[in-house]
């Protein structure tokens, strides 16, 4: 019914985007309403078809629904252009669509002063959600890398929103323009190994169709006769994650981004384009499990960004650089989950042993959960700090302080997000954190081949979260306790309804979405892995984890209330230091002299490593490309023409002018002509 | 009957003295009279050809050049005037601004 209608979903983004792009100027607040109305409808679309996909005989068969159209045939190969709904996309299309709206109306307010810029601005992120939208629901890796590639340039505008005209100078606005580029470069560097693995993915499965990669004989048969290839496969399309989602090392762009406006970062981090790369690994599921190995780095990388990102976090004076930081040490949990997860149920495969896959299933469910979370807490997050820097015009947080008087509602719906990306028990961040943790112990408790790494991952990830909770509430209470400020005593109170509104709707989810897991959710995510794994897990009798059944895990496990007490000594630390003031923070970092401070400030050198690699290797290669241009491609065409003239000169002096020369000319050549005939005559015998 | 050779040796003949003409000489008229001599030694060719049993196409093609002959003769002294006027002389070694 309404599911043959689903390609709507990223379809009426788009036509917003078409329509504010270019009369957004003749519609009232520069065509936000038609951004806003789009991702609305898009968000019903979604609400729609999850509903009736849910319910159907597809879901209960654990089948998805395809619709395909041809595309392009080249050679033998087909590449079609489609739908794909499973309870991921589902899932995905669900809370993209609708922090994406409830960001649009933010906009609204936020976006206000920009006047005709507005336009561009509405029209960009109309085309950003498109982006997203159009990525969960593809029903191939060649449509799914059309739409990843226009969230790509989507990102890149966005974030040099401010390139021409910044209100803060010109500094500013070339810091967004070199914020920008390299936030499409180095997000590039993955696109490229993304696009490798794609190929060769052609190659071993003849087509790029979710339904052909996805079928378990198929990936059986291609494991038998090529693993290799398909581990290279699977490693260059993790590559493409690595970039898309920020992980290390390729993570150093998102903190850059923080240049564009505060609804982009909210829109990159919660809805759109980070949640890309954890969505890809989640959705080459099938494949990536092919091999232990390749998810143990998976899980390596994720528990490394983890602590990485969380480090930078501590010191840093930016309100939207830590929340930058923290959305990449979450991307780390998420990518941690799904590794340790498929770490498991790769040896569970392998084996033959039904235990370890359902606990694999477990870390799958953690993952995508994180994921959802995340998503609230960080839109929240996010969006109430463009609410702080709305009202004090800065982003140091050293200049702010004591805003909780004059921005009651933000600073509460803040307190919330906080607690919840904290892991306070009971809001949402809490179930996700603690089940995200208990899939990377699960393989050392188990006793596997990688167990002492995973163990070692799952002690990162619990400093992660006694970090987290530290630098969020430190955070906290820089802007909002304490005495006032130089910025917070100019600040012009709490911002306007359109702006405090999506804040209450977000912390509400902030809050509450973690018990979803509760009722169910954790059967709708494993879904997506029955329609590849059905008869193996009704063979080895893996049954997903009941709510109760996670509920009593988490509350028995002593970890969790290690991780509990962790997160709390953490908010102490923070209390103590920046409310109460009984701890001097200058103590331990000898008054930003610190070693460890500096390296932290200056993020482990990582920009310089990238500019050095950028100058050296890059100027060293363009130079000889340059050599190449003017040299080889421009002396070819230089000499060719060269060649043409010259030889026309010599040529066209055979153009005497003398009339009885040419006569001459005519004679000999008749001469030569009759010759040559006569010979032929004498040769051949007549005619 | 005068043997067929006869007829073809002249045609030689006088087709030879055109192109010598035509090579050595530097006046123009001179060089378009010699033009008509090589024609012509063609057109008795045809004629000859015609006459000794191959048939009426010669003849037909030998009204047909003459006709285009008196044409081209007209063209030719007509140009031959026309560059006399403007360069005051018909040496054709002197009419070389045609050339590179």
């Amino acid at each position: 019914m309404i599911m043959e209608y689903v390609w709507l979903v990223p379809l009426v983004p788009l036509l917003c985007f078409v329509i504010s792009g270019f009369f957004g100027n003749k519609t009232p607040q520069g065509g936000g309403y038609i951004a806003i109305s789009g991702a609305l409808i898009a968000f019903i679309i979604s609400v729609l078809v999850s509903y009736e996909y849910l319910t159907g005989d597809l879901y209960a068969n654990n089948l998805p629904y395809v619709q395909d159209v041809q595309w392009l045939v080249i050679g033998g190969y087909e590449i079609n252009f489609g739908v794909y709904i499973d309870s991921l996309a589902c899932v995905m299309m669900l809370f993209s669509s609708l922090i994406s709206m409830l960001i649009f109306v933010y906009s609204l307010g936020y976006m206000n002063d920009q006047g005709v810029k507005k336009r561009r601005y509405f029209a960009e992120v109309s085309l950003f959600l498109t982006g997203m939208l159009g990525l969960v629901i593809s029903s191939n890796y060649l449509e799914m890398f059309v739409f990843w590639e226009i969230m790509g340039l989507c990102s890149y505008l966005l974030i040099g929103f401010w390139s021409f005209q910044h209100p803060d100078g010109d500094d500013a606005s070339v810091n967004a323009s070199s914020a920008a580029k390299k936030a499409f470069l180095v997000t590039r560097m993955g696109d490229v190994c993304l696009m490798s693995g794609l190929f060769i993915l052609l190659y071993l499965f003849q087509s790029l169709d979710y339904t052909v990669v996805f079928d378990a004989s198929t990936i059986a048969t291609v494991q038998a006769e090529n693993s290799g290839l398909l581990t290279a496969a699977v490693l260059l399309i993790f590559g493409g994650v690595i970039g898309k989602s920020a992980q290390f090392p390729l993570h150093d762009w998102l903190p850059d981004a923080m240049a564009g406006p505060t609804t982009v970062s909210a829109l990159i981090h919660a809805a759109t384009m980070v949640k890309a790369g954890v969505y890809l690994t989640a959705r080459s599921y099938p494949i990536f499990i092919q091999s232990a190995d390749v998810m143990l780095l998976v899980a390596i990388i994720g528990g490394v960004t983890a602590i990485f990102a969380a480090s930078m976090a501590l010191n840093n004076m930016n309100i939207k650089r830590v929340l930058a930081y923290s959305t990449i040490s979450q991307l780390g949990y998420m990518i941690l989950a799904l590794g340790a997860g498929g770490y498991l149920m790769a040896i569970g495969i392998e084996t033959g042993n039904g235990e370890l896959i359902t606990l694999g299933v477990m870390g799958y469910i953690a993952g995508i959960f994180h994921m959802i979370n995340h998503a609230f807490f960080k839109g929240l997050l996010f969006l109430g700090s463009g609410s702080v820097i709305h009202s004090c015009g800065t982003e140091d947080m050293r200049l702010m302080g004591g805003l909780h008087k004059k921005m009651k509602i933000t600073s509460i719906t803040m307190l919330l997000g906080s607690l919840s990306i904290a892991g306070f028990p009971l809001f949402s961040g809490f179930w996700s954190k603690d089940m995200v943790l208990e899939a990377a112990f699960g393989p050392y408790a188990n006793g596997l081949g990688a167990g002492s790494w995973f163990c070692l991952l799952f002690i990162l990830g619990i400093i992660t979260a006694f970090m987290t909770a530290f630098y969020m509430f430190r955070m906290w209470f820089m802007t909002f306790a304490g005495e006032e400020h130089e910025s917070s005593k100019h600040a012009h109170g709490e911002s306007s309804k359109s702006m405090t509104a999506p804040l209450c709707v977000l912390s509400v989810f902030a809050v509450f979405s973690g018990f979803l897991i509760l009722f169910g959710l954790g059967d709708v995510i494993s879904e997506t892995l029955k329609v590849t794994y059905e008869s193996l897990f009704m063979s080895l009798h893996v049954e997903v984890h009941s709510g109760t059944e996670i509920a009593r895990e988490i509350f028995t496990n002593v970890w969790t209330y290690i991780a509990i007490a962790l997160a709390l000594i953490g908010i102490g630390i923070a209390y103590l230091m920046y409310a109460k003031k009984s701890i001097n923070p200058g103590k331990f970092n000898k008054n930003g002299e610190g070693m460890l401070y500096k390296v932290l400030a200056k993020r482990y050198y990582f920009p310089q490593l990238y500019n050095q690699i950028a100058w050296k290797a890059g100027y060293e290669v363009a130079r000889g490309v340059d050599f190449i241009d003017r040299n080889v491609i421009d002396g070819t065409v230089n000499g060719l023409s060269n060649a043409v003239v010259g030889s026309a000169d010599v040529v066209s002096k055979a153009q005497t002018g003398y009339v009885r020369n040419y006569a001459g000319f005519v004679v000999v050549g008749v001469m030569v002509l009759s010759a040559v005939l006569a010979a032929l005559f004498y040769v051949m015998g007549g005619i | 009957m005068i043997p067929i050779e006869f007829f073809l040796v002249f045609a030689a003949i006088l087709f030879v003295i055109g192109l010598y003409g035509m090579l050595t000489s530097k006046k123009s008229l001179v060089i378009l009279m010699c033009i008509e001599l090589m024609l012509n030694a063609a057109n008795i060719n045809f004629i000859t050809f015609s006459a000794y049993g191959m048939g009426t196409m010669g003849e037909v093609f030998v009204i047909m050049s003459i006709a285009v002959a008196a044409a081209e003769v007209a063209v030719g002294i007509a140009l031959v005037l026309n560059v006399y006027k403007v360069k005051k002389t018909t040496d054709v070694d002197e009419l070389t601004s045609m050339r590179w």
